[in-house]
C-alpha cells in the first residue's frame, strides 16, 4: 500500500480543474432550467383547470418515481433521435437534468405557494387584482422567501447529482478523478480528494441555509 | 405552601425574573396578570421545577426546589398544571389522556383509574367525550379535559397558564366556570390570566408582573379601584374595555 | 424526425426476460437491507442529536454533515476502489477476489451510511418539531424524562415521521440504481447490457423504468398502510 501520495493531485490538476468546471456547468443549467420549468409546473400544480393540474400532477410524479441514473440514459438515448443527429454528453445530460430537477423544484414551488394563507389571495383580489398580478405582487414574493431555505438545499442536491452524468462518459468532476485513477493507481488519494471538495462545497451552501433559516426564525 | 423567595432567572443576558418573593398559602387563589413578556408564565413554570432559575429558591410543602437531593418527580405529582394550548396528547383517546399519568406514574390499576376518569369528566361537564381524540374536540372541550387530566393526579395546588387565550371567545365562559367551581371547593390555585371577571369572583390576591418583577399585589377589590402604580394603570386601562 | 423502429420484444425475449427479473430481485434486496440498516443507524443517531450529553451531539452531528455533504457516487468509489487499499494485502486480495458479492455488500456499506445520515436528520426534526409544553404537560403529572419519550413524545414523533421515511425509503431504492457503476447487476445495470447486447436503448430503459415505478408504487403502498394503522382522528400530520 505504501505511503500517501498527494503528488499525484497537483501534477493532475489542471485537468481536475476541468473537470470541476463541467460540473458547475453542468449545475448551473440544472438548477437554472430546473428552476424555471420548476416554477410553471409547480403553479399548474395549483391550477383550477383540471387537465393542466392532471398534466403537471402526472409529470411530477412521473420523474419523482425513477432514479436519477435511468432518466439521464433516457435522454442520452432519446436525445439523438429527436434532434435527428447526436448532439453530445452534454447537451443530453443538461436535457435530462432539466426535465429531472424540474419536477422537484415543482413540489418545493407548491409547497412555497401553499404555505402562503388563502386569506392574503382573497385580499388581494378583493383590491381588483387579477390572477396574474395576484401571483406576480402578493403570493410569490411571500412564496420565494419561504422556499429559500428548501430551495438551497435542493441546490445541493442538484450540485453532487451532477456527478451521476459520469455513466454516460461526460467528463465532469468524478468521471475526470476517475480518468486520472486508471492512469496512476492512485484511488485513496484521489477519491478521497473528490469527496473532500464535494464536502467543502456542500457544507458551505448548507451551512447558509442553516444560517438564513435562523435568521428567518429569529425575525418571527 | 408555596413560598417564593429572591427568585431571579436570567435567559442569555435577559434578565426575566428579577428578585421575585411570594407566598402561595393553602387554599388561597392567586391571579397572575401582566403585559406580555413580563415574565408571568416563566414564574409560574417555575413553581414546578419545568422552568430552572438561578437565585433564590421556592420552597414547596417545606421542600426546596433548588436542593438537588429533592425528587422533582414526586413534587410535580402534587402540582397539576393547565397549559395556554392544551397540550392533550394528540395520539391517546380523551379517557387514556387522563389515566395515563396515575396509572404509570401512580401505578393505580387501570379500571380504578378509569372510573376515576369517568367522574372527572362528569366533573367538567363533558362525560360523553371520553372515547373520542383531543383533535375531534373543540377548543372549550379540550382545556376541560386538561384540567381533568391534571386532576386525575389528585393534585394539592393547581397551576394554569393562560388557560383561556387560546379559545374563541364564546367557549371561555365553559372553561372559566369550571375553574370557579374549583376555586370555590377549596383548591389551591395559581392563574396567569387576563380574565378580570374570574379574577374579581375568585382571587384572593391578585399580583401585577411588569419586566420581570412584581410591581403591585392586592386584594380583588383594591387591585380594581385603585391601582397603586401607573403601569397598572395603564395596563387595566387597556383590558377593561 | 422519429426516425426510430421500436422493438418490444426484446425485453421478454430470452435471455434478457431472465437478467431484468434477476436485475429486478437484486434492486429489491439491495435496497430493502440497505433500508434496515439505515433506518436502525439513522435512529441511533438522530437520538443522538437530541440527547443533553455534548460530545454525543458533536459526533452525531458531524456524521450527518459528512455522509450528507459527499455525493453518494463519490461515497460508493471510495468504498470499493479506495478503502480496501487502507486494509492488509491480504483482506484487500479476499474482498477482491475471495469474497463472494463484494460489489453488493460494498454498496449496502456505502447505501446504508449516506442514508442513515439522512434518516437521522428527519428523526431530530421530528423530536424537535414537539412543541415544548407538550414535554411539561408530561412532566407536570409526574412523568420522568423516559417516560415522557416512552408514552407520549416518541409515539407522537412516530407519526410525524412517517411521511418524510417514505419519501427517503423511495430514495434508498431509486439509489440502488447507483450500484451499477461498481458492477453489480441490478435493474440499470441489466438493462443497459440489454442495450449493449441488442442496441435497443429506449426499450430496454422504459422497461427498467416501469420496474422502478412498480416498485415505488409498492412502498408507497406499504407505508400507507402503516400510516393508516397509525393514523389518529384529528391529528394532522405534516404534508409529504
Amino acid at each position: 500500500m505504501g505511503a500517501f501520495d498527494w503528488t499525484v493531485i497537483i501534477k493532475n490538476m489542471p485537468f481536475f480543474m476541468k473537470g470541476l468546471l463541467t460540473t458547475f456547468e453542468l449545475a448551473v443549467v440544472a438548477i437554472s432550467g430546473g428552476l424555471f420549468f420548476g416554477m410553471l409546473v409547480g403553479m399548474a400544480r395549483l391550477s383550477h383547470i383540471k387537465l393542466i393540474y392532471y398534466l403537471a400532477t402526472i409529470f411530477v410524479n412521473f420523474f419523482r418515481s425513477l432514479p436519477l441514473l435511468l432518466v439521464i440514459f433516457w435522454f442520452y438515448f432519446l436525445v439523438p433521435i429527436i434532434a435527428g443527429r447526436p448532439l453530445g454528453d452534454f447537451v443530453s445530460a443538461s436535457v435530462a437534468f432539466v426535465v429531472f430537477e424540474a419536477a422537484y423544484f415543482a413540489e418545493i414551488v407548491r409547497a412555497g405557494i401553499q404555505s402562503i394563507s388563502k386569506g392574503q389571495e382573497q385580499a388581494a383580489y378583493s383590491t381588483g387584482f387579477t390572477y396574474a398580478q395576484t401571483m406576480r405582487y402578493i403570493i410569490l414574493p411571500q412564496a420565494m422567501r419561504n422556499m429559500v431555505p428548501s430551495l438551497i438545499t435542493q441546490t445541493v442536491v442538484v450540485f453532487q447529482d451532477t456527478s451521476l452524468a459520469y455513466v454516460i462518459g461526460l467528463k465532469e468532476f468524478l468521471r475526470s478523478a476517475s480518468i486520472v485513477d486508471a492512469r496512476e493507481m492512485k484511488s485513496l488519494e484521489i477519491y478521497a480528494f473528490v469527496g473532500l471538495v464535494y464536502f467543502i462545497f456542500c457544507f458551505l451552501m448548507s451551512r447558509f441555509s442553516q444560517k438564513l433559516e435562523a435568521k428567518r426564525g429569529a425575525a418571527k | 405552601m408555596i413560598k417564593i423567595i429572591n427568585v431571579s432567572k436570567w435567559f442569555g443576558t435577559h434578565k426575566v425574573l428579577d428578585n421575585i418573593n411570594e407566598e402561595i398559602h393553602r387554599g388561597q387563589v392567586v391571579v397572575i396578570c401582566g403585559p406580555s413578556g413580563s415574565g408571568k408564565s416563566t414564574l409560574l413554570k417555575s413553581l414546578n421545577g419545568l422552568e430552572p432559575f438561578q437565585e433564590g429558591d421556592i420552597i414547596v410543602d417545606g421542600v426546596s426546589l433548588k436542593d438537588p437531593s429533592t425528587n422533582l418527580m414526586q413534587l410535580r405529582q402534587k402540582m397539576g398544571m393547565v397549559f395556554q394550548r392544551f397540550e392533550l396528547y394528540p395520539h391517546l383517546k380523551v379517557i387514556d389522556n387522563i389515566t395515563i399519568a396515575p396509572i404509570k406514574v401512580k401505578k393505580i390499576p387501570r379500571k380504578q383509574a378509569e372510573e376515576k376518569a369517568v367522574q372527572l369528566l362528569e366533573r367538567v361537564g363533558i362525560p360523553e367525550q371520553a372515547q373520542k381524540y383531543p383533535g375531534n374536540l373543540s377548543g372549550g372541550q379540550q382545556q376541560r379535559v386538561a384540567i381533568a387530566r391534571a386532576l386525575a393526579m389528585e393534585p394539592e395546588i393547581m397551576l394554569f397558564d393562560e388557560p383561556t387565550s387560546a379559545l374563541d371567545p364564546e367557549m371561555i365562559k365553559e372553561v372559566l366556570d369550571v375553574m370557579i367551581a374549583l376555586a370555590k371547593s377549596g383548591m389551591t390555585m395559581a392563574v396567569v390570566t387576563h380574565e378580570m371577571g374570574f379574577a374579581r369572583e375568585v382571587a384572593d390576591e391578585i399580583i401585577f408582573m411588569d419586566e420581570g418583577q412584581i410591581i403591585e399585589r392586592g386584594t380583588d377589590t383594591s387591585f380594581f379601584s385603585q391601582p397603586k402604580t401607573e403601569r397598572a394603570k395603564d395596563f387595566l386601562s387597556k383590558i377593561l374595555i | 424526425m422519429l426516425s426510430y423502429d421500436f422493438n418490444w420484444s426484446v425485453i421478454w425475449t430470452e435471455p434478457y426476460g431472465t437478467w431484468m427479473l434477476q436485475g429486478i430481485w437484486t434492486t429489491i434486496c439491495l435496497g430493502f437491507i440497505s433500508w434496515c440498516i439505515a433506518l436502525t443507524l439513522g435512529i441511533i443517531i438522530g437520538t443522538m442529536r437530541i440527547t443533553p450529553w455534548k460530545p454525543l451531539r458533536i459526533f452525531a452531528t458531524a456524521y450527518t454533515e459528512f455522509f450528507r455533504d459527499i455525493p453518494l457516487l463519490v461515497q460508493l468509489f471510495f468504498w470499493y476502489f479506495a478503502a480496501p487499499s487502507i486494509l492488509p494485502g491480504f483482506i484487500e486480495r479476499f474482498l477482491y477476489r475471495e469474497l463472494p458479492n463484494f460489489e453488493f455488500w460494498v454498496v449496502v456499506v456505502g447505501l446504508s451510511l449516506y442514508t442513515s445520515s439522512r434518516v437521522a436528520e428527519q428523526v431530530r426534526s421530528g423530536m424537535q418539531s414537539i412543541p415544548t409544553d407538550q414535554y411539561y404537560a408530561a412532566l407536570s403529572t409526574g412523568f420522568t424524562h423516559l417516560q415522557t419519550y416512552r408514552y407520549i413524545i416518541t409515539p407522537l414523533a412516530i407519526r410525524i415521521m412517517i411521511p418524510p421515511l417514505t419519501t427517503e425509503c423511495l430514495t434508498v431504492f431509486k439509489n440502488t440504481s447507483l450500484a451499477m457503476t461498481v458492477g453489480v447487476l441490478e435493474t440499470t445495470f441489466m438493462s443497459q447490457q440489454i442495450e449493449a447486447y441488442t442496441f435497443r436503448g429506449i426499450e430496454a430503459t422504459t422497461a427498467a423504468s416501469l420496474a422502478y415505478m412498480v416498485i415505488t408504487l409498492m412502498v408507497v403502498l406499504i407505508m400507507g398502510l402503516i400510516e393508516k394503522r397509525l393514523s389518529v382522528p384529528g391529528l394532522i400530520t405534516r404534508r409529504r
